[in-house]
């Protein structure tokens, strides 16, 4: 073994001097030979032409002992790389165009591959991350609930408790607290934490030390806090003396106590958050709720996550956790906070509620672009596929041209493998060659598509490495290799098949009829992927247009918006409430601002206040029909554009016990069916307390969407805010005369003024906060356009090139034909109906192709069938039109040839 | 008469050549001139086989090489069969012979 190693080290790196040797010993045994011969009687010349001629040359003997040593076939790569390479930059417009095509089909499917990767399939960051899971209870929690993901307080506790299946368990709260005083004031995403979270997760702190279970015992008794390692870095300037000091957040002095190991954010990817908390320091990270003091069951508001042993299934765990969470529903079923307000019906349904584990690693956010992510990658795909397609028909255009090459080397002894591996390793030339360029244009990509996808903070903390990781480099060699593979091994086997004799006798039987069947049948294939891409694209960019047209149901130009929470700075109700009553007549007088409305819940965000609401003859409902409420300022209507139909809107006269509320004309039709609304009572269903309908309707305004533009607007019921009785955070809308953009500045500056210890939290216009609400579809629409025009361009082109090699081929055809008197339009007639043949041919495997998967990607459309008619009919016009240019070009050459030239070229 | 190269079986020679080295280490033209000697002439080995079976033998590791002085006292290139060489020699000549009989058995029948 190790003699074999060293033979092959030696005849690779030691080649020359290897050839030296063998030359010395063949002289030797020359001279020998020639000794000998002279020995037989022979004159000297005569001797040692005779041992030469034995020999048959050394060069020959030298070549022969070559081809046997033991790197002879690393010799031969060599050799024909360095032949490929010289026969790529012989002809450079065909190289560029392929390596163009290439890269741009291997580029756009890296770029989309590791987009998904960074924001989908990436696991966290953390020690045996694939053992983590999300506890979530399924069912109706017949409670408040903060989203799917949450359980209640006491529910965490019993399950960290009492399972045997995890080796530990954390919980986690996000929340947005501020940070500092004065000018350096910000509000930033922060992360409640149970002591076990940083034990449990593995996750270590190069500076200080980690929240401890002691940290985590006693309710506000540990204001310590850990930093993450970018926010350390650019709020503090990495200064390494942090630790033991003490920062400011929402008015608590706290202590840092460590700084988290580089790269951890939380455990939400995507929603990075800058600094860790003691779950025991809710009411101070938290003023407006607590949810863990007085241990209400029927709040859920923590994300649970479990740690598997070592060789558990999750589903294995799940099921070994269904008997416990069923005794701690059983016990919860009996108290009065749920039986309050449910039925015996209720209950059993309650019952049946499960533990569901999910992947520790996921989250809405990832939730939501899965599907959209993967369908990019499935599209561009279909891109890489057309461009080997169209890669196929010029390698074969070009093996056609050089079967007169082929044709000399194999009868000068090329073996027919040697010819296929030379041509396979020029197609793995050219793929390498439009990897590496589509891996830096990925690279390039990826850092504009993160920027497009994520909001601004999150997509910071994406790092985009130049160095590609592992998964991403192991998909660009797959599709690397299955590329040149595909595109290299037809014509490949075509060009080993040439006929000797044929191909050297004369230039007419060079352009044989062979490949021309295979290159339309390319170029159908490219038609057909290419119908696909431009359905796909039309599909997904009249959906965004939907949306974009469809709008909210009211005026979103010159509309500014911005969030505050001063109670986050530790002011009282009292305090709160004064602030915002003096910033709105501050607000009002400010120039350019035409009207002021405050909301409690902001518009468009995706989210929104439920309650399920009880009245004479209704009470309480499941939260997917409780209405959407929220409390607003007395101009707000005004200032949105939402016009009062009856009845009427809140003044600043509003105060008092009296308790009012304005109601949508959904609500008023499914709570008060056939009745007039003004004067109509109810009342909000409180798990904690008896309830009296004792809120009096005073006004009705028309249906407009709340949550997100794609909704049907939902039943809604507003309330005074001034009438409250606490304050929290508040969304300000500025209806302004003049664009928005320009008033941004002085409403920093003027809130600023105000109070310099408030921050103002994403201020932005309607329009924007509406457009990056729609970044999903425009990411989709966009690209898809993109990839859906590049298809059609390298569809047109491939089918351009074949109808010139057929009017070339058929040239003297054509001039016998004139020359017997055709008429140009039946030459152009019998060369368009050729490159009809294989449009039509190709439209139609693409309308099957896109009329099978169209059903795939319904939940990414909006307005529209995914069958849509006009569309499809579109798609196929414009590619038609595009084709039969490209196709008509030809012809039109065709139909001008000279018949005394054609004939007398051949 | 000599046979023709091209009917020299790839392990004929391989056979012909350890076998030449069993007694002592020789030179190309030395191993040539054995192979000569022990078929009675009817083979004449040419450089052209020769070399390229020496060296994929070298590299099979049944012989190793080094330079010495040849009768003329000019520097060649020696060969030396190794334990794995021998072993070879010893089971390929066992097949050798039962493949000669087998086919003199069949020439023979009528």
């Amino acid at each position: 073994m190790i003699s074999r190693l060293r033979a092959l080290w030696n005849s690779v790196f030691r080649g020359k001097l290897l050839d030296r040797d063998l030359d010395e010993e063949l002289q030797a045994y020359l001279e020998l030979s020639s000794a000998e011969k002279i020995r037989d009687g022979m004159s000297p010349e005569e001797a040692y032409r005779d041992a030469r001629r034995d020999m048959g040359g050394v060069e020959q003997v030298i070549q022969k002992v070559r081809d046997v040593s033991a790197g002879a076939w690393l010799d031969r790569l060599v050799q024909d790389l360095r032949y490929g390479v010289r026969t790529l930059a012989k002809n450079p417009t065909f190289t560029v165009v392929a390596m163009a095509t290439l890269a741009l089909g291997i580029g756009a499917n890296t770029a989309m591959f590791s987009l998904l990767d960074q924001v989908v399939l990436r696991l966290l960051p953390v020690s045996h991350p694939e053992q983590l899971v999300i506890v979530q209870e399924t069912g109706n929690h017949y409670g408040n609930s903060y989203g799917p993901n949450t359980i209640s307080w006491p529910m965490f506790e019993d399950l960290r408790d009492n399972n045997q299946i995890f080796s530990g368990m954390f919980c986690r709260f996000p929340a947005t607290v501020t940070i500092g005083d004065g000018d350096r004031a910000a509000q930033i995403p922060a992360e409640l934490v149970s002591g076990s979270y940083f034990p449990v997760l593995g996750v270590g702190t190069p500076l200080g030390r980690p929240i401890a279970p002691d940290d985590d015992a006693v309710p506000d008794s540990k204001p310590v806090v850990v930093l993450s390692y970018s926010f350390w870095r650019s709020y503090f300037d990495g200064d390494r003396t942090i630790v033991g000091r003490t920062i400011d957040l929402n008015g608590h002095a706290m202590t840092v106590i460590g700084v988290a190991q580089p790269g951890f954010d939380g455990v939400e990817l995507g929603a990075p958050a800058k600094v860790f908390v003691p779950i025991m320091m809710k009411t101070e990270m938290t003023p407006h709720s607590d949810g863990l003091k007085n241990r209400p069951r029927r709040l859920s508001w923590v994300t649970a996550y479990g740690r598997l042993k070592p060789g558990v299934s999750p589903q294995q765990a799940e099921l070994s956790l269904q008997p416990l969470l069923h005794g701690i529903l059983e016990m919860e079923a009996q108290q009065p906070e749920f039986t309050r307000n449910t039925t015996a019906a209720d209950r059993q349904l309650f019952l049946r509620n499960r533990i569901k584990l999910l992947p520790g690693s996921d989250n809405e956010l990832r939730g939501d672009m899965r599907r959209p992510l993967w369908l990019l990658v499935a599209l561009t795909g279909a891109v890489l596929l057309l461009a080997c397609a169209n890669l196929g028909n010029l390698l074969l255009a070009r093996a056609t041209a050089r079967e007169r090459e082929f044709a000399l080397r194999l009868a000068i002894g090329a073996g027919r493998a040697r010819i296929v591996r030379q041509l396979l390793v020029e197609s793995l030339l050219l793929a390498g060659g439009g990897a590496i360029l589509g891996l830096a244009l990925a690279f390039l990509a990826d850092r504009i598509l993160l920027r497009v996808y994520l909001p601004d903070d999150a997509a910071a903390a994406f790092v985009v490495s130049p160095i590609p990781d592992v998964r991403v480099l192991a998909f660009v060699i797959g599709v690397t290799l299955v590329t040149s593979l595909v595109f290299g091994l037809l014509p490949a086997i075509r060009g080993s098949r040439t006929e000797i004799s044929l191909s050297l006798k004369d230039r007419s039987g060079a352009l044989s009829a062979g490949g021309i069947f295979l290159r339309r049948m390319l170029v159908g294939i490219q038609v057909a992927l290419s119908l696909l891409l431009l359905v796909g694209a039309g599909l997904f960019v009249r959906t965004l247009r939907n949306l974009q047209c469809l709008g909210p149901g009211f005026p979103t130009d010159h509309l500014l918006t911005f969030s505050i929470n001063p109670s986050l700075n530790g002011y009282s109700d009292q305090e709160t409430k004064s602030f915002y009553q003096r910033l709105n007549v501050n607000l009002q007088a400010m120039p350019g601002v035409a009207s002021v409305g405050f909301s409690a819940m902001p518009l468009l965000k995706g989210y929104a206040w439920q309650n399920a609401v009880l009245g004479k003859d209704f009470e309480g409902a499941p939260i997917e029909e409780q209405p959407v409420l929220s409390e607003i300022g007395p101009d707000y209507f005004a200032t949105i554009g939402i016009p009062v139909v009856a009845g009427r809107a809140f003044t600043s006269q509003d105060v008092g016990p009296a308790k009012y509320a304005v109601i949508n004309e959904s609500f008023a039709r499914k709570y008060f069916p056939g009745r007039t609304p003004i004067g109509q009572r109810f009342g909000l269903v409180d798990e904690m307390n008896p309830v009296n309908p004792d809120i009096e309707v005073i006004g009705v305004v028309p249906d407009r969407k709340y949550r997100d533009i794609r909704e049907t607007p939902p039943a809604q019921a507003y309330f005074p805010y001034f009438e409250g009785v606490h304050f929290r955070f508040m969304n300000i809308y500025l209806r302004t005369q003049v664009d928005p953009r320009q008033l941004e500045d002085a409403v920093l500056e003027r809130m600023r003024q105000f109070d310099p210890h408030v921050p103002v939290v994403k201020l932005q216009t309607m329009d924007e906060q509406i457009g990056f609400s729609l970044r999903t579809e425009r990411l989709v629409a966009n690209l898809s356009a993109v990839f859906g025009g590049l298809a059609t361009l390298i569809a047109v082109i491939g089918l351009y090139g074949v109808m010139a090699y057929v009017v070339m081929r058929r040239t003297r055809e054509i001039g016998i034909r004139i020359a017997l008197g055709a008429l140009q339009t039946s030459v152009i007639a019998m060369i368009m109906r050729e490159a009809f043949v294989i449009i039509g041919a190709g439209l139609l495997a693409g309308l099957l192709l896109a009329l099978s998967l169209a059903s795939l990607v319904r939940s990414q459309l909006f307005g529209l069938n995914p069958r849509d008619p006009l569309t499809f009919i579109g798609s196929a016009v414009v590619l038609t039109l595009a084709a039969g240019l490209a196709g008509f070009l030809p012809a039109l050459r065709a139909s001008g040839v000279d018949p005394t030239t054609a004939l007398r070229h051949e | 008469m000599p046979a023709p190269q091209s009917d020299l079986l790839q392990g004929t020679l391989d056979l012909l050549v350890l076998k030449a080295l069993t007694l002592q280490e020789l030179h190309g033209m030395g191993i040539s001139r054995r192979i000569a000697q022990i078929t009675g002439r009817a083979f004449d080995v040419k450089p052209g086989s020769l070399f390229p079976a020496l060296h994929r033998m070298e590299q099979a590791g049944w012989l190793t090489s080094f330079w010495g002085e040849s009768e003329t006292n000019r520097r060649a290139k020696f060969y030396k069969l190794t334990k794995a060489g021998k072993k070879q020699l010893h089971s390929e000549s066992e097949r050798w012979e039962r493949i000669s009989l087998a086919m003199a058995t069949a020439l023979r029948t009528t």
